[in-house]
């Protein structure tokens, strides 16, 4: 499997070590700021030019174009401009973006302050999960490190740009991972999900005009600027993704972890028995999650897909945020779905009757079949619920919990059937 | 004006008017919940959903805009098939109580659920509950009823603006409440009693006196300041239940506060004086004892004719009584110095100001400016000698220090107000009578009699042409 | 007010804080997290310290904190063990690891040993999936658990 590997570049996971940290590193060793003093010699609509060529797609699930995303921005605004990363990795199975910020933060740094120049903001927020103590940490020692050597600041390289950068902790909710509930966990309210129109790019934060983009995602903006669009695009094996991509292997593997491949380059099965040298005990696979816990699932039979946004899509899941949960044979899958939804139904923020009342209903259903106390009917109506979610509520947290279910009954319905019909799970 | 289309039909809109108001106007209703003209949108309810074309998903016509040409449809499968699946989520863990609940009858949730919903529920799992703590005296809390819809927190921060309402934890488990058990701060609280699209906010004040179906409306103005805040007075059999504010975006949007809202109970006070009073003379501690009408006319023409008189007018007496006693008065008691009163340190207009930052003004009476207009000046003081004073009012005015008077009361007194006077002519209240008021902003508004005068309350017409028959009759003598 | 519950440090670091936002309600979440610091739990008495401090009602302050989960908005012991059970950690385990400490401690998920060292929870994705099972012993990770490594942990706390 690992015979047609052939050899290509990366730009992250080769710093990702714990002497990478300091600044000195990062100017010796990864070209540190040069892309930001280059970056302040271009104009805004350069930068942004360049970063549309490089194919740069949003990684922190939707996958948005980022320089089409900048571009939103109005160039004149009353209210000040933000910048905000969502450093919030909330989604089950993905764990890259905290290996960028422990190891690299300058280059987090570094992409921010372009991406804020770019877009013509003078404030930048790093939201962070609460959880992760020891990169908050890291990370104010590295903005105080790029302060005090003028890549922060007033008048960043003598230019006539400012930009102040604070990490701003969250404290325990996934949807903060979604960006206005991000917003409104900022601004030190509940972090609920906004009404859109009006987005972010239009008014974002403390009603100013804000760019949301993920840590992976600023973070290749350095190499972007520093090598130019085209080059970053052609990292990339498909048309419309650009560059590198690090993918998160979690769940049954043989060596779980973060992998840096270029974009559109490979399958689910070379990242599994490849990379990851295979499922734990040589057992068979039977589920792989390909994009985080919400995204719908796929067979074993279904694994000779390439792992990006577009031949997922086709085949009814996504690439999300990258992180691929792998499932094998003696674990069940009822159980496992239960888990998913108890999760969306713990995060749900309560306020849409769709979310609220259904991924809790959903639960309750789900509960009640793994415990082998299911009916017949309760297939149907678990699927019926999912359905009235899906789609149907404010935020993506609906469909991220009904997502699942309807794949999962999909695909493995007779294990569903079998817990009904048994009465117990049959692997017991 | 640019037009839409909705259901088939075309519906003009403003620019900036969302899909909900737009199809009203055009005679469609689209049913929500959270959605309130008075409150910033929120779109959580999720029941406006509509199709609108070239967009996949189905969107909330709360939240979505009319733009020139949008095809929308509020009546599709689709459509009818989220309200359906809306309404089954609101209801899975609703009590379904409505035979016991105040709100049933006029709640949105079992209206709604009647239109849209279905009959029967495939929810077997327990429902969840939450245990109430006390919100103070105005409003009663059963958040089991609660859908989440979260219009009371909007109108605690936007309107109120007291943030007091919260929702607690999340999801789920969110509760809305106040925190610990406190009572509501605010001076609107019945509002959130109003705006609850359930019964999961009530007012204690009307729990379990009636059911709503059986009220008569009647639309009135409140008569508790001089903003003229529109609202109904609902009753049965002559009773005044409650009073409710009525939409009028000119003058009070959708609100009112608990003052005027409780301002009717003094209607049914049973130490309102409902029968002629006259004081035994002769006695130091003169008693107040029930009389008929002529003996207390006569009696009340016999103190204040021929003395140092004074004319008190109540500020909160209507426009057709202003002017009824514009005519009485110099006829019949023509050289008594009159004077409008209502509240105290509020003398004319000019010292009438907002008291809050939402309704509330300083005069505690709805007519000031009409009576002004009319040409009555405010009371100050009596001049020297003054022996007699005759006291005109509503309900509502506030008494002047009277001591050492004699006084004659014709209107609404309880029993302590009147201790003191010579005679009291009971008279009718704002919810006994129609007239017009004109409040700070010089609007002209109309309020109506909803029930009949207790006992033998007359109105200041009748009991003005009683005084004067009696006086010919008297003449002729 | 009487007297403050919050350090001199609480209010200085809070002061440091304060202009790096556009307002102050902003600095609900980090005032927050700093009286947790300092007070292990947020009572109602500190909460209204830090509804003071910003100019907020106390329902607001109580409405945001209760919507996070890592506000502990009742007192917990001088060790909080917060377990992964998310589906990665859940593939690598975590169910036993949690049955295993439960047993150990003689407390269930949720609950504080009787003489309040130990709170155990069960917590949602902590972003360690490469590295699971994974707990949080208060504010620090500890990662690729199995049954001997947590008993070791659990020995070297005081």
């Amino acid at each position: 499997m690992l015979d047609n590997m052939e050899s290509f570049e990366t730009l992250f996971i080769q710093h990702f070590s714990e002497e990478s940290k300091p600044i000195d590193y990062y100017l010796n060793s990864m070209r540190g700021y040069s892309a930001l003093k280059k970056a302040l010699g271009m104009t805004q609509d350069d930068i942004i030019l360049e970063v549309k060529k490089s194919n740069l797609r949003g990684r922190g699930g939707a996958g948005f174009p980022t320089g089409m995303k900048w571009g939103f921005i109005p160039k004149k605004s009353a209210k000040p401009k933000y910048l905000v990363c969502n450093a919030d990795e909330s989604e089950p199975g993905t764990f890259k973006d905290r290996d960028i910020m422990r190891y690299t933060p300058h280059l987090l740094i570094d992409g921010m302050a372009i991406a804020a120049h770019a877009i013509g903001a003078n404030i930048g927020y790093i939201y962070i999960r609460g959880e992760y103590t020891r990169e908050t940490k890291i990370l104010n020692e590295a903005i105080d490190e790029a302060y005090k050597n003028g890549y922060l600041g007033k008048n960043i390289q003598g230019s006539e740009f400012s930009f102040d950068l604070t990490v701003h902790r969250g404290a325990g909710a996934y949807i903060c991972g979604e960006e206005t509930g991000l917003l409104n966990s900022l601004e030190g309210k509940r972090g609920e999900p906004r009404v859109k129109p009006p987005f972010p790019a239009q008014a974002g934060a403390f009603g100013g005009p804000t760019i949301v983009n993920n840590v992976e995602t600023l973070a290749a903006v350095p190499f972007i600027i520093n090598r130019g669009g085209d080059w970053f695009s052609k990292l990339g094996k498909l048309e419309k993704s650009g560059g590198t991509r690090l993918f998160c292997v979690s769940g049954h593997v043989k060596k779980p972890g973060v992998y840096e491949l270029p974009a559109g380059s490979v399958t689910l099965r070379q990242l599994i028995y490849g990379y990851c040298h295979g499922i734990l005990g040589d057992k068979k696979l039977k589920a792989v999650i390909p994009g985080g816990s919400s995204a719908p699932v796929l067979t074993a039979d279904e694994i000779d897909v390439i792992v990006d946004i577009e031949p997922l899509m086709k085949i009814g899941t996504m690439l999300g945020s990258a992180g691929i949960i792998v499932v094998s044979e003696d674990y069940c899958v009822v159980k496992l779905l239960k888990r998913i939804v108890k999760f969306y139904a713990h995060e749900s923020c309560g306020q849409c009757t769709p979310c609220r009342e259904g991924c809790k209903w959903m639960e309750d259903i789900l509960h009640r079949i793994e415990d082998g106390h299911g009916r017949e009917q309760d297939i149907a109506l678990l699927l019926e619920v999912a359905d009235n979610i899906n789609g149907k509520t404010l935020c993506a947290l609906g469909d991220a919990a009904a997502g699942p279910v309807i794949s999962f009954v999909k695909k493995f319905r007779a294990d569903f059937e079998a817990h009904i019909r048994g009465g117990k799970c049959p692997n017991v | 004006m640019p037009k839409c289309v909705i259901n088939g039909r075309e519906a003009e809109f403003s620019p900036g008017q969302n899909l909900i108001e737009v199809a009203k106007q055009a005679g469609i209703s689209v049913p929500y919940f959270c959605y309130h003209p008075g409150l910033s949108v929120v779109a959580q309810c999720r029941m406006c959903a509509v199709e609108i074309e070239k967009m996949p998903k189905l969107q909330t016509a709360c939240s979505t805009m009319a733009t020139e040409g949008m095809v929308v449809k509020t009546d599709s499968p689709r459509v009818l098939q989220a309200q359906k699946s809306t309404m089954e989520f609101l209801l899975i863990n609703h009590p379904l109580d409505c035979p016991i609940c105040d709100k049933s009858g006029e709640c949105d949730l079992q209206d709604h659920s009647f239109n849209h919903g279905d009959a029967y529920s495939r929810y077997t799992e327990e429902r969840r509950t939450y245990m109430d703590l006390d919100m103070g005296p105005v409003i009663k809390k059963n958040m089991n009823r609660c859908i989440h819809c979260t219009r009371c927190i909007r109108f605690g921060t936007e309107v109120s603006g007291i943030h007091e309402m919260v929702a607690l934890k999340r999801g789920n488990d969110t509760e809305i409440s106040t925190v610990d058990g406190r009572s509501l701060e605010t001076d609107y609280a019945g509002n959130y009693a109003d705006i609850c699209p359930t019964g999961s906010l009530t007012v204690k004040d009307f729990r379990f006196k009636k059911r709503v179906w059986l009220l008569k409306k009647t639309p009135s103005v409140c008569e508790g300041c001089s903003r003229g805040c529109n609202m109904e007075i609902h009753q049965d059999a002559n009773i005044v239940y409650r009073c409710v504010p009525r939409e009028n975006m000119a003058v009070n949007k959708f609100w009112m506060c608990d003052e005027g809202r409780f301002n009717f109970q003094y209607i049914h006070d049973e130490n309102r004086l409902i029968e002629p009073l006259v004081a035994e003379i002769h006695q130091k501690n003169a008693q107040l004892i029930p009389s008929d009408w002529s003996i207390a006319i006569d009696t009340a023409k016999s103190i204040l004719m021929g003395k140092k008189t004074a004319v008190l007018v109540g500020s909160d007496l209507t426009q057709e009584e202003g002017t009824l006693l514009q005519q009485f008065l110099p006829q019949h008691l023509p050289d008594a110095e009159i004077y409008h009163f209502g509240t105290p340190g509020v003398v004319s207009t000019r010292d009438d100001a907002p008291a809050d930052r939402l309704l509330k003004r300083r005069s505690k009476t709805s007519n000031l400016n009409g009576l002004e207009k009319l040409g009555f000046k405010g009371f100050e003081k009596f001049s020297q000698n003054i022996e007699a004073v005759f006291v005109i009012r509503g309900g509502k005015a506030i008494l002047p220090n009277l001591s050492g008077l004699q006084v004659v009361g014709l209107g609404v007194f309880e029993k302590l107000q009147a201790e003191k006077f010579s005679v009291v002519l009971p008279g009718t209240s704002f919810a006994e009578k129609d007239g017009t008021i004109v409040n700070f902003e010089d609007l002209s508004q109309k309020i109506r009699r909803a029930i009949l005068p207790p006992g033998q309350c007359k109105s200041l017409s009748e009991v003005l042409m009683m005084w004067t028959h009696r006086k010919k009759s008297f003449g002729a003598a | 007010m009487g007297t403050k519950i919050l350090s001199k440090k609480f209010y200085s670091e809070m002061s440091k804080l304060e202009p790096r936002y556009p307002n102050k309600v902003a600095l609900l979440l980090p005032a927050l997290h700093a009286a947790q610091d300092e007070c292990s739990w947020l009572s109602p008495e500190v909460l209204a310290e830090v509804g003071a401090y910003i100019g907020i009602h106390a329902a607001q302050v109580r409405e945001v904190a209760s919507f996070y989960t890592m506000y502990n908005l009742k007192p917990v012991g001088k060790y909080h063990l917060k377990f992964c059970t998310n589906v990665a950690c859940c593939l690598r385990g975590a169910d036993s690891l949690l049955e295993h400490c439960e047993k150990k401690l003689g407390i269930h998920c949720g609950e504080t040993t009787q003489d309040k060292r130990f709170t155990l929870a069960e917590e949602e994705c902590l972003g360690a999936c490469g590295t699971a099972p994974a707990m949080m012993l208060n504010n620090d990770y500890h990662e690729v658990l199995d049954i001997p490594k947590l008993d070791r942990i659990l020995e070297g706390l005081e």
